[in-house]
């Protein structure tokens, strides 16, 4: 393929503005010189290219998916494809320029707007890579806010969320803790946690808080926030999680989407873009880039973040999702990966699964197996299911969505219970 | 335009209607979810028109300086959605992703063979998130080989990711100026380098768009010094097949994915960036690797010295998917791709220096900064926005922070001659303007849909978010700190 659009003559003629012979006169500086040609494969035809990345595809096998953790199958509705595909919103970049972006301006804002009404916090961001290294950014927010270095983290947290936060924090003075006292900088709960439980945390806050620390509640799987109560509501300061599950494909683990909410008075703490309302010179309501004194192009070494690309499609994926859904949609889609989770979750008790969640789930739940969940586990994905999450000791991590049928539950009782 | 939440309430329904009982415990339930519910109509025809206000490379030509706007080819757009490569769990079992798997793998062998490096990450999310890695691994190392180095030394070019990155890691950037002819300034750099300094950072090209000329002695002389040398590949768009940045003497570069290999991130990203290294650092990079073993993939966990996990999951899959097929189109006639970069650059200097002001006038690379200082204070930013009503993405303004008044232009490889002509004539027709007509110019632009906005009011009066129009008695609505009053 060749998408340079220049012809041979128009060439010849750019050489001659130039004033040299030759496109090598003006790579002849770069040194050293490579030597050869790069030894890449041969240049593809589209047609060719398309054979070879699906016969790639070929190779993977499409599970049905009993799986979470971090990563959570729901169904997209049709039309959120047609809008992203828009090459006006997927072949721009970051709105620098507001008078020629108001469109991805917007949706930062409703964005943003989104993103506080379901966690029930005053500010929010256009946008952090993914739940993982937004929870290292609250933790380094925390801890410029306090000025302490103490974290606490309940247990139950996702262990790669838990890997990343360790991997920011190497060879800074952070140091993980506890107990919560007047060194904590912040307390950090995933609700639901990493096993599904699903809790109030308001004691929780209210001793990071009369210990001076900062509140953060972690969400990885946001479409309980549907029927859950919100964070804001028991006392959380800083809101961070990952929104794939809004209309963002599995697509094998990225890009996925880090979201990151505060209460007002951590606003100018904020890492990342922000878009904020404001009027032009005539009185018109118009939307642009806002706090950039936070950001490293202007900060450089004292910015909140050196966060600059970001996850802006992505966030504009689930504004749309959240749109086209509504209310009633995203209550469906909880009430729906509620129900299917209690009812295998049923069943799997009615054949000897023994339940180890202390607390009410959400649609995720951690059981331990009669049988060894490695035989279990790889008997259903020799039948095309993708069953669970072998965490030792005869335990597995399941987890159901909207897009679990009832057949595919009983598929998969059905299945298990054939295992000798 | 109205705001998503202000339409009249009607529901779609996607989703089986059945009746289901929540049986959970009152303090857990939520009581209210204050979203809408918008018709799809309404829906679509509300983000169409939101994004016929936007400007992309697919409407027009787009030289943000430093960001390489090129085109994305459509047919890897159709590839990452291939359900084979879209729909998979990234806790998947290894034997169910062998094409993804190998689609990893693959990328990596052409990103080392493109760099010269001896191993890759692809799972840094973006440049800046590869560059933290980076100064991660070099504190690792150090303190592995017992030595102290917290030093690390910038050129004042240098992207201002470079020294944030530098900040959270707690490290002490040292900043070197650059020289005459926009080289970082080599009797600053030998003074600044002791035996303390364990990173020279460098963009090469830098943000001028220049080509560092001293660039085997400063890495000779970081080597001599015990100091490695990390790359900011956010330019590796001129070099592709030309010059290899391990044997520049880096020990190690982030690739920017979506600059380079040309994948879309429309209002800000996804991107990926990519960490290489040199083999006596491969052992720092992040787990899980990708290992091919008897013609299987699979994912190592073991952890050797590894700094730990920089995300979750597998890096930004989908996005490496079209840096792939990117790669693959080009193949071994991919440096084209960089030879036409550095062409359509010195056209466009070519074009445009006898008019505006070139602070190094050099050989550019992919890129160039002019100065329009000599037209006044904040002239640069008035330009810019008078481009806009010349139908052109601006370029970068203001930035490198060490050329006054700058204009960054990086009109990429895949421009024509007949655009960048266009853009030579608005350029030049503007210098014009300023002299003939100067209040034209200064209170651009004047043809798009909304005036210059006041961003001092939107610091001072910040509303960042819209607010349930507030009812009686509603106890939850306790963020008016951030309403205004809204004039439609």
């Amino acid at each position: 393929m060749n998408y340079i659009p220049t012809s041979e003559k128009d060439q010849k003629e750019m050489l001659k503005q130039i004033g040299i012979s030759s496109i090598d006169d003006l790579v002849k500086e770069f040194k050293p010189p490579f030597p050869r040609k790069l030894s890449l494969s041969k240049s593809m035809s589209e047609f060719d290219l398309t054979k070879h990345m699906k016969s790639l595809a070929l190779r993977n096998r499409i599970l049905k998916c009993f799986v979470g953790a971090g990563s959570y199958n729901h169904y997209i509705p049709s039309a959120l494809n047609h809008l992203l595909m828009r090459g006006e919103f997927y072949t721009g970049y970051t709105p620098y320029q507001a008078e020629i972006n108001q469109g991805i301006l917007q949706t930062m804002y409703e964005f943003q707007s989104f993103i506080c009404l379901l966690t029930g916090m005053d500010v929010a961001n256009a946008s952090l890579y993914e739940g993982a290294s937004a929870l290292a950014e609250a933790i380094l927010m925390s801890s410029s806010y306090t000025g302490r270095n103490h974290v606490f983290v309940k247990n139950g947290l996702h262990p790669q969320y838990l890997e990343v936060l360790q991997t920011y924090c190497k060879g800074t003075d952070f140091e993980f803790t506890d107990k919560i006292d007047d060194k904590t900088a912040c307390v950090i709960a995933q609700n639901p946690d990493f096993y599904g439980n699903v809790e109030n945390l308001l004691q929780l806050s209210e001793r990071a808080h009369k210990a001076g620390a900062l509140f953060i509640t972690c969400v990885v799987e946001p479409t309980s926030l549907a029927i859950l109560e919100p964070p804001g509501n028991y006392g959380a300061d800083i809101v961070v999680g990952e929104g794939q599950s809004f209309g963002i494909p599995l697509n094998f683990g990225g890009p996925y989407l880090g979201f990151f909410a505060v209460k007002d008075f951590l606003l100018k703490k904020i890492p990342g873009r922000i878009s904020g309302m404001t009027t032009d010179s005539k009185g018109d309501k118009g939307f642009v880039l806002t706090f950039q004194a936070r950001e490293q192009h202007i900060r450089r070494e004292r910015a909140t973040s050196n966060i600059t690309t970001n996850e802006g499609l992505m966030a504009l994926a689930s504004t749309i999702y959240l749109a086209l859904m509504g209310r009633t949609g995203l209550r469906d889609v909880a009430k729906l990966s509620y129900s299917r989770a209690h009812l295998l979750f049923k069943k799997l008790k009615g054949i000897g699964f023994e339940a180890l969640n202390g607390k009410p789930f959400y649609n995720e739940f951690l059981m331990k197996a009669p049988k060894s969940p490695e035989k279990i586990i790889s008997t259903l994905i020799n039948n095309g299911i993708f069953g669970g999450l072998d965490l030792g000791k005869d335990t597995m991590l399941i987890c159901c969505t909207e897009m679990n049928t009832i057949q595919d539950i009983e598929n998969y009782i059905s299945i298990v219970r054939g295992i000798t | 335009m109205k705001l998503i939440f202000e339409y009249e309430e009607q529901t779609t329904g996607y989703l089986p209607d059945e009746d289901i009982q929540i049986d959970l415990p009152k303090e857990i339930i939520r009581k209210e979810l204050p979203l809408p519910n918008v018709s799809e109509i309404s829906t679509v025809r509300h983000y169409i028109n939101l994004s016929k206000k936007n400007f992309a490379v697919d409407v027009g030509f787009y030289p943000l300086g430093s960001c390489t706007m090129k085109y994305n080819p459509k047919i890897n757009e159709d590839l990452a959605r291939l359900e084979g490569l879209r729909d998979l769990h990234p806790l998947s079992p290894d034997d169910c992703v062998q094409g993804a798997l190998q689609l990893m793998w693959e990328l990596e062998q052409d990103l080392m063979e493109i760099t010269g490096m001896d191993s890759f990450s692809l799972q840094p999310a973006a440049g800046a998130q590869g560059e933290l890695l980076g100064i991660m691994i070099t504190k690792a190392y150090f303190k592995q080989n017992n030595e102290k180095r917290t030093k690390i030394l910038i050129p004042d070019s240098a992207h201002g990711t470079n020294p944030a990155s530098a900040a959270m890691c707690r490290c002490e950037t040292i900043t070197i100026p650059s020289d005459s002819r926009g080289n970082m300034d080599i009797d600053k750099f030998k003074q600044s380098l002791t035996p303390d300094v364990g990173l020279v950072m460098l963009t090469n090209p830098n943000t001028l768009g220049l080509f560092e000329e001293n660039i085997l002695e400063i890495s000779n002389l970081a080597r001599n010094n015990g100091t490695l040398m990390y790359c900011d590949g956010a330019n590796m768009n001129a070099l592709l097949g030309i010059t290899r940045p391990r044997d520049q003497g880096f020990d190690m570069i982030h690739l920017n994915l979506h600059k380079t290999f040309s994948t879309p991130h429309g209002g800000g990203g996804p991107g990926a960036g990519p960490l290489g290294v040199q083999s006596f650092l491969s052992d720092y990079l992040p787990t899980p690797r990708i290992i091919k073993q008897n013609n299987k993939y699979i994912l190592d966990y073991n952890k050797r010295k590894s700094v730990g996990r920089i995300r979750s999951f597998n890096g930004n899959f989908s996005v490496l998917v079209r840096a792939y097929s990117y790669i693959k189109s080009w193949g071994t006639d991919i440096r084209k791709v960089s030879e036409h970069a550095v062409l359509n650059a010195n056209y466009l200097l070519t074009l445009l220096k006898d008019v505006y002001e070139l602070s190094f006038d050099r050989t550019c690379a992919h890129e160039f900064v002019l100065s329009s200082n000599k037209f006044g204070n904040r002239s640069a930013m008035n330009i810019a926005k008078r481009l806009l009503d010349y139908g052109f993405h601006p370029p970068t303004v203001y930035f490198p922070l060490i050329v006054r008044e700058a204009l960054m232009i990086e009109p990429t490889e895949t421009e024509s001659k007949e655009t960048l002509d266009r853009f030579v004539m608005a350029l030049r027709s503007i210098a014009d303007e300023i002299k003939e007509n100067p209040i034209v110019v200064k209170d651009a632009p004047h043809t798009t849909s909304i005036g210059r906005l006041d961003e001092v009011a939107a610091a001072r009066r910040p509303n960042l978010r819209w607010v349930i129009p507030s009812r009686p008695g509603d106890e939850n609505n306790r963020d008016l700190k951030f309403q205004k009053p809204d004039k439609q």
